[in-house]
């Protein structure tokens, strides 16, 4: 891989850290102001890598590398680093919570109104609706502060230090839940006709065989069986009680994400302290983008990490079992519609894919791709299944131009910048022109995909093309770095990749850089596994293994240890290294191969030495 | 200011780092006192390079005044007294930096109440005429830690700092940490003489010794891989004794000049000779800032 996680991520820490902190001080804000998303984004950028890599760690000041220390420098010592990162996070969480202590998600600066339009003239209270990004990554930035905070508080002495962290677990704490309920509240069942444009275009999709409405009806309705029992399951907030409208023959459905709270969704009851539960305005059907966003952070709170360290409290994980079953669901809702079992092509590999709004693009289909990947790992597929999404991602990147060159006159390249937009149906109910969405993270995107993919693939070639095919994405990527020199390394620059984007950036920004990251980190975990390991490879080196040791018993059979010092040190190095190649022979049996070489070719020495005796030959 | 230096080993370089700490700190424009307690074996006259080299005096020192035989301990300029070209050239605005030798041949002595009065006299003189005062200790739980304690008692309102060092290996961490927490280390016996336990330990931090740089030069592959390995090992035992980060104050590598021949490096032997590696000095030019900054000695 020539993406180098270790090295790549000190360099943007570096430049994160230098952008981020002068005189003393935390600065926020990106090309985009300030907002509940990007502020959160600019922190993951470090605690990102620091809570989900074990090298990265800054959480145990003894434990800190010396090049991590090194990059992190303007922060101070080992022991200042925690503390300037989690007074940084306090202000966040004191920024994001209004007079009442509810905690604020939202979009703000993110927003994006009719081309022309300058977003700031709009009225700040339509702008201060809560999006599914905003309650994704304060999930993930919750998690990560209150594992961070809880293993930094063990190397702390004072007991007012450690009642300052203990105070900031609590405000974390109270986003993560009001950020769970913001969740549970924008999940939503969108039931059409089999007639309507939405049910004709999810037959349109699923249908690559060319059957009659008559027959894919059922099939769908067949597909969907289980995933609608599944939803009689949703009891609490949006989506909840749905489920006999799903039985009716002439109905189809469409389940995940909202971009905010849906209109309509009751409030969650909870013994938690989540502040007030405003009305939502979004429109009750999914979106595929803010779909997956929540599916990625959602992920989060059934991880190993989460679960180990128990950064759930009691009621926090009732609620994360209501959105874990949104999760399970969703995620097998679009796995089944985009590669159903049984013969012929998969509606995933007939790209570009069209939503049941009848819009279509390369970008749904790597959203799609990447509902589709998790789902795949969860249900541990074969290689046969990965690859043929691996493919359909190596179309994605040809598409996008990402590995290809752009043409004149090609438009191709204007899913990366300015991106792609999508209309926030609702976000106009109270006055106001809807607003949009701009999404602009295709190549960060495909290159997570491709890299966990990678990771999951057991056969070393087609491992090999997915890790070739991220090395082409990643090279894309950090081409688009901004060349400024105080904020060297931060991205993001299209215009250095696609020479008719005339827009220039002078600001970082950090939606892309924390994309980058976490690139990054899945590319760490990846490398953290253990070398793929060949059936073949270890035969091989079971058999070489086999013969040096022969070949070596016999020397010691043949007196060879009384040949004087010279002799018995060498003899014992190969002992060693025999004894070394029988050791890592199932784990690294390439290197247990070398090993058995090695001590072969010595003992050949030796024989050679011996047939001297018959005369040259 | 005074600050106390000790070890619970011997070879922890706890002499010859003090030194060089007491003479950056005179350089940076402070004036300085350095008192050698190492009763059993006075050595500072020699890293000073004062005194024809030799390791104490005789007579006159600081034991024949803990003992009463003189009313004054002798007293060695060293920037006037040294034999080195290189300590002599010193900017204008240094401070002074004075050396009280001990008497060579008299060994250790218990302490009487006499002693630590005398002691404890001494320094309250010492600290109005001088910014800070440095005294080095024998190593381990000596007669000479027992008398600075129970001086350090009577020195009320005396802002006083205490540095163990040690060496960055396994033994050492452990017996380090044992001089402070363990039995009759430096906080029982503290205890013991009226301290408070949290008090004086805040006022107390561990420095790092003869550090081996993985990426040092002249090192295999291997070797580096293997002090990375361990590096980690022992940061880990460390945390665990009670002698990790937070109480940690600094470290000095490993240097060929101070493991040979125990000497104040001057930038003449880093910058127009350079015997010594810029990095040791840097390291006691950032102890004697780190010794009077408020801020390093916040307990977190």
């Amino acid at each position: 891989m020539r993406v180098q996680p270790r090295q790549q991520l000190l360099e943007i820490w570096q430049a994160v850290v230098e952008h981020s902190y002068r005189d003393g001080e935390w600065q926020w804000g990106g090309r985009d102001g300030r907002n509940s998303i990007s502020d959160a984004e600019q922190l993951l950028c470090v605690l990102g890598p620091a809570t989900g890599i074990e090298q990265f760690a800054l959480d145990s000041p003894e434990r800190v590398a010396d090049d991590v220390q090194a990059a992190m420098k303007p922060l101070g010592g080992v022991m200042d680093i925690p503390l300037t990162l989690l007074e940084a996070v306090e202000a966040y969480l004191t920024t994001y919570t209004d007079k009442n202590g509810t905690p604020i998600f939202a979009a703000e600066s993110y927003f994006r109104g009719l081309p022309g339009e300058d977003i700031a003239s709009l009225n700040p209270q339509q702008l201060a609706q809560p999006v599914v990004d905003s309650f994704a990554i304060s999930l993930s930035l919750s998690l990560a502060t209150i594992g961070f905070a809880r293993q930094f508080r063990k190397s702390l002495k004072r007991r007012s230090s450690r009642s300052e962290i203990d105070r900031l677990e609590a405000m974390a704490s109270k986003r993560l839940s009001a950020a769970m309920v913001g969740l549970l509240r924008s999940f939503t069942v969108n039931i059409f006709d089999v007639d309507s444009r939405d049910g004709r275009a999810l037959c349109r999709t699923v249908n690559q065989r060319n059957l009659s409405t008559r027959r894919i009806v059922p099939m769908i309705q067949e597909t969907l069986r289980e995933i609608r029992a599944s939803l009689r399951d949703v009891t609490m907030g949006s989506g909840a009680g749905v489920a006999d409208e799903l039985d009716h023959p002439d109905r189809l459905f469409e389940c995940g994400w909202s971009w905010g709270v849906v209109r309509d969704a009751p409030a969650i009851i909870t013994s938690q302290e989540v502040g007030d539960q405003l009305p939502g305005l979004a429109e009750p059907a999914p979106y595929i983008y803010f779909t997956t966003v929540a599916l990625d952070a959602i992920e989060a709170l059934f991880s190993t990490r989460t679960r180990q360290l128990g950064l759930l409290n009691e009621e926090q994980l009732r609620l994360a079992q209501g959105l874990q079953l949104r999760w399970d669901l969703t995620q097998s809702y679009w796995s089944k519609i985009a590669v159903p079992s049984g013969g012929g092509r998969w509606p995933l590999e007939d790209i570009p894919w069209q939503r049941t709004t009848e819009k279509e693009s390369e970008y749904f289909s790597l959203h799609v791709s990447s509902i589709v990947v998790q789902d795949l790992v969860r249900k541990r597929a074969g290689d046969a299944d990965l690859d043929r999404v691996g493919k359909v991602l190596e179309e994605l990147a040809n598409r996008s131009r990402i590995n290809r060159r752009v043409f004149a006159g090609d438009q191709s390249y204007l899913l990366h910048a300015p991106g792609f937009p999508i209309n926030l149906g609702g976000s106009d109910d109270q006055g106001g022109p809807q607003l949009t969405w701009m999404m602009s993270d295709f190549a960060p995107l495909l290159l997570k995909r491709t890299i966990s993919l990678a990771g999951l693939l057991g056969d070393p070639q087609l491992r090999g093309r997915m890790l070739a095919l991220a090395d082409e994405i990643w090279s894309h990527l950090d081409s688009r770095r901004l060349l400024d020199d105080r904020r060297r390394g931060l991205w993001d620059q299209p215009g250095l990749v696609f020479e008719e984007y005339d827009n220039i950036f002078d600001a970082p920004s950090w939606y892309h850089t924390k994309r980058v990251v976490d690139c990054l980190i899945t590319a760490a975990q990846v490398i953290t596994e253990p070398p793929l390991r060949s059936d073949e490879l270890a035969g091989f080196a079971g058999d070489l293994l086999s013969e040096a040791e022969h070949i070596y018993d016999q020397e010691l059979l043949q007196g060879s240890p009384n040949g004087g010092h010279a002799m018995q040190m060498d003899l014992l190095a190969l002992a060693a290294k025999l004894k070394r190649g029988r050791a890592i022979r199932d784990e690294r049996p390439g290197t247990a191969s070398a090993l058995a070489i090695d001590v072969l070719l010595t003992l050949d020495r030796f024989a050679a030495a011996r047939s001297d005796l018959d005369g040259e030959s | 200011m005074l600050v106390f230096a000790t070890s619970d080993k011997g070879g922890t370089g706890r002499s010859v780092t003090t030194s060089n700490v007491a003479y950056q700190s005179a350089l940076a424009g402070n004036d300085v006192c350095y008192l050698d307690f190492d009763f059993g074996s006075p050595t500072a006259g020699s890293v000073f390079d004062v005194d024809s080299g030799r390791l104490g005096v005789r007579g006159g020192g600081l034991h024949s005044y803990l003992l009463g035989n003189v009313a004054e301990p002798h007293r060695i300029d060293v920037f006037a007294e040294t034999e080195r070209d290189s300590v002599k050239d010193r900017a204008y605005d240094a401070g002074r930096l004075i050396l009280m030798p001990g008497d060579i041949g008299v060994g250790e002595f218990p302490s009487s109440p006499e002693q630590v009065r005398r002691c404890a006299t001494l320094i309250k003189r010492l600290i109005v005429e001088f910014d800070i005062c440095f005294v080095d200790l024998s190593a381990g739980r000596s007669y000479a830690l027992q008398m600075a304690l129970a001086a350090a008692k009577q020195l009320n309102g005396v802002k006083t700092r205490w540095l163990v060092y040690h060496r960055w290996t396994k033994q050492h961490v452990i017996a380090a940490a044992a001089l402070v927490h363990g039995d009759h280390g430096i906080l029982e016996a503290g205890e013991d003489l009226g301290f408070d336990r949290e008090e004086l330990l805040s006022s107390l931090r561990f420095v790092r010794t003869a550090l081996v740089d993985p990426s040092r030069p002249g090192l295999t592959s291997q070797q580096a891989v293997w002090i990375t390995e361990w590096d980690g090992k022992l940061q880990a035992i460390a945390q665990a004794e009670g002698a990790g980060p937070l109480w940690l104050l600094h470290t000095v590598p490993l240097d060929p000049v101070l493991q040979w021949r125990e000497q104040l490096i001057t930038a003449h032997d880093v910058n127009n000779i350079g015997i010594a590696n810029e990095r040791t000095a840097d390291a006691f030019k950032r102890l004697s800032e780190l010794l009077l900054d408020d801020k390093a000695w916040e307990v977190r």
